[in-house]
């Protein structure tokens, strides 16, 4: 990719030195303006204009009703929402879910993409199918799944675990095991994607190098540290930043169908709270606010996203 | 900005659209030609007897008038205030909503609901109100003026597993009458059946705040008065610390909030207080299972109970005479005594012409064939109003107050402390 890089840069830098009297010359065409313009339009009125205007929604008092006035009220609304011990609660737990993600969307798929590449043809064909199946399942039908294996009376696995001796434990109903749980449930449905993306990531290393790697007498275990990680440190910088990004948002559907947030706001992450703040409670200053505090918050995770990728990648040449 | 251009149009449209329907001609005295209503009905969402009965109704009103559509559009009662202000900004006005009263005065206010005052004929309105029991009528009125006609609403009532008394050495034709009883009984299912005892429908997501405001109010508390936030105060205080110390004896349940009607209707709980409107589904889940029977709700020692309404109203939101007409029309339908016939039997829900009670062409029958529902009509002559919260915040106000219920209610820390930090924020956002 560096070297795609510098030879697009190359030229073209050489270009605008030498020939920075043919650009002034074809300063006003317009065409290249309306090959751009469809995107642009696009992303300004799905992307810019909404955020400019969440801006400077998150300064003003409004109940989302047209007819009623939207009242300027400068910085109260952040302040207010930093004075709420729900908004830090909330913050924690969106950190909780990035952390507490990883090992299913990075670790485990990694490792099972990784074993899986050894088995036969249809062997490996059926096992990654049944790691993909979770991927398919609707959000909300997994969701209503989970409740009913977790239901503290009948669930399925409260019932072994009583069995077992352990007692019921309240999945859903405890503040100590409701998050850990809403995040287990979020990342088993990732788990299949990102073992997808390793085994396409796996398959594409040139055989060779393991082939050479074997004849110099190397183990499995030398293969996949010297050969097959470095490889894939690209992939894993992508589902790490994605995880880094999204994560929290993934937990969305699971908290709204089978918390709401609770039990005593243990599950609430910031994602579900501007949501709650927008339309259950109708407030678009407090949801603006909340949805830029958010906003700054993650630009800065992307950015260091950014630099780790570019840092520590390495490219197959 | 094109956006905020958008949004000036459209709010511009929206209060042309929303100017009071005095400004409007008279509606016509009747429905000459055909016309379409739009009706938002949140018991069609639902998946119990609600949505069976609710068809059934319209497709009655529709033969009685045959000039006149309804087009339904079921919402989950949770969102259904949402989804009418967003249709609303997106200029499809509803014509009828079926809305719950937590939300009254913001209907009235801000989003242009239409007085039957100021609508309907006064000698006209007179006659649909005759045989309605007043303490009903109250309920919908801002400022003297009805918004909203009761129509589906209930009172909190103590559903409760006479199986599970019986296991637990009770009796149970003793159902508990105070919340001290409760705690024993409940107490007494938990040790001896290992079963929950007791769990008000009052902390869930659908819920609202009915139940938590009546065993506040049977406790002499309330939750605002005029612009002050009163639910920290003693009397609201001790009913919330009530209910904490039964989940400390063990009496009171921690189940999840969410889906606390279905333990109770699969046999898991002794005593369940919620919403009669449920009775028509736990009945059919009991059907055959355990021995499902009713009480009236329970009482803080010898203080007198105040059950108050859960349940909605209907909101006239038309602009056009045409479809007021049609609307009006469809309101007198659905609080007729056909009508409140087949919401009483197949629902639960309570009549507001109690002159059928007793009516053998009304529900005379089914009322003798449930004895157990006369718990409830019991409970009318005292029926208390739940409080709505005015402002343009009083979803996060009412938000606040819920969730200090919970963290005093499930929390570990102090009960008073949580509802006082929660009422000093929450006042903050009052009008």
């Amino acid at each position: 990719m560096t070297d795609i890089q510098a030879e697009v840069a190359g030229p073209a830098a050489a270009k605008t030195a030498s020939t920075r009297s043919d650009i002034s010359r074809e300063r006003f065409s317009i065409s290249p303006l309306l090959y751009l313009a469809p995107a642009v339009v696009l992303l300004m009125v799905w992307t810019y204009i909404p955020l400019a205007e969440a801006f400077r929604l998150s300064f003003y008092q409004w109940n989302i009703l047209p007819t009623s006035p939207q009242r300027f009220v400068g910085l109260t609304n952040y302040q207010r929402l930093l004075a709420l011990p729900e908004m830090r609660n909330a913050l924690w737990n969106t950190l909780y879910y990035t952390i507490g993600l990883f090992p299913m969307s990075v670790i485990i798929p990694l490792f099972v993409a990784i074993w899986t590449q050894d088995l036969g043809g249809r062997a490996r064909t059926i096992y990654r199918a049944m790691i993909f199946v979770p991927m398919i399942i609707a959000p909300v039908v997994a969701a209503i799944l989970w409740r009913w294996l977790l239901n503290e009376d009948q669930g399925l696995i409260t019932l072994t675990l009583e069995g077992l001796g352990l007692g019921r434990i309240g999945f859903l109903t405890d503040p100590a095991y409701a998050l850990p749980t809403l995040t287990w449930i979020t990342g088993w449905k990732l788990i299949g994607f990102s073992t997808l993306l390793f085994s396409a990531a796996n398959a594409g290393i040139n055989p060779s190098y393991i082939e050479a790697a074997r004849i110099d007498g190397a183990s499995r275990w030398r293969i996949i540290c010297d050969i097959r990680l470095p490889l894939l440190s690209p992939t894993i910088l992508l589902l790490s930043m994605m995880t880094v990004l999204f994560g929290a948002q993934w937990s969305f559907a699971y908290i709204n169908v089978l918390t709401n947030g609770g039990p005593l706001k243990s599950t609430t992450n910031i994602f579900y709270l501007l949501w709650e703040y927008g339309f259950q409670t109708l407030s678009a200053g407090w949801s603006s606010a909340a949805g830029m505090i958010a906003f700054a918050g993650f630009a800065v995770l992307a950015a260091l996203c950014m630099w780790l990728t570019k840092r520590f990648a390495f490219y197959d040449n | 900005m094109l956006r905020r251009t958008t949004l000036k149009f459209t709010a511009a449209i929206a209060a042309v659209s929303l100017l009071p329907s005095g400004a409007f001609a008279q509606m016509p005295a009747s429905v000459d030609k055909p016309v379409t209503i739009s009706f938002y009905n949140y018991n069609l969402a639902s998946a119990s007897a609600g949505a069976e009965a609710t068809k059934e109704l319209i497709a009655g009103f529709e033969k009685k008038f045959p000039n006149i559509k309804i087009e339904t559009v079921a919402v989950p009662s949770n969102e259904i205030m949402s989804r009418v202000q967003a249709d609303i900004v997106a200029g499809k006005q509803p014509d009828v909503a079926q809305l719950v009263f937590r939300d009254l005065i913001y209907i009235a206010s801000d989003l242009g609901a239409n007085a039957l005052e100021d609508m309907v004929d006064a000698t006209e309105l007179k006659d649909q109100f005759a045989g309605m029991i007043p303490q009903g009528l109250e309920l919908g009125k801002v400022d003297g003026k009805t918004y909203g006609l009761a129509y589906t609403f209930s009172t909190p009532i103590l559903f409760y597993n006479a199986d599970l008394f019986k296991q637990a050495g009770l009796d149970p034709d003793k159902p508990p009458r105070t919340w001290d009883e409760v705690n024993a009984d409940g107490k007494a299912i938990k040790e001896k059946t290992g079963k929950n005892g007791f769990f008000p429908g009052a902390y869930g997501p659908t819920d609202g705040t009915f139940v938590y405001q009546s065993i506040v109010m049977s406790n002499g508390g309330k939750v605002r008065d005029g612009n002050k936030l009163t639910f920290a105060d003693k009397d609201a205080a001790d009913a919330v610390k009530m209910l904490r110390n039964m989940v400390d004896s063990g009496a009171h349940a921690k189940i999840d909030p969410a889906s606390a009607s279905d333990t109770f209707a699969a046999g898991n709980m002794g005593m369940f207080l919620y919403t009669s409107a449920l009775l028509s589904s736990v009945k059919k889940s009991a059907a055959g299972k355990f021995d499902l029977r009713l009480a009236p709700m329970p009482s803080f020692g010898d203080k007198p109970t105040a059950p108050t309404n859960s349940g909605s109203a209907l909101f006239v939101f038309s602009r056009d005479p045409e479809k007021q007409r049609a609307s009006y029309e469809l309101l007198k339908y659905l609080t007729s005594k056909e009508a409140y016939t087949i919401i009483t039997s197949k629902i639960g829900y309570l009549p507001l012409r109690l002159d059928i009670v007793d009516d053998p062409n009304y529900l005379g029958p089914w009322v003798k064939e449930n004895p157990m529902f006369r718990a409830n009509l019991k409970q009318l002559d005292h029926l208390t109003a739940n409080i709505a919260f005015p402002g343009p915040n009083y979803r996060q106000v009412e938000k606040m107050m819920m969730d200090s219920v919970r963290e005093a209610v499930f929390g570990s820390g102090d009960p008073v402390e949580a509802l006082k930090a929660a009422q000093e924020q929450g006042q903050d956002l009052m009008p």
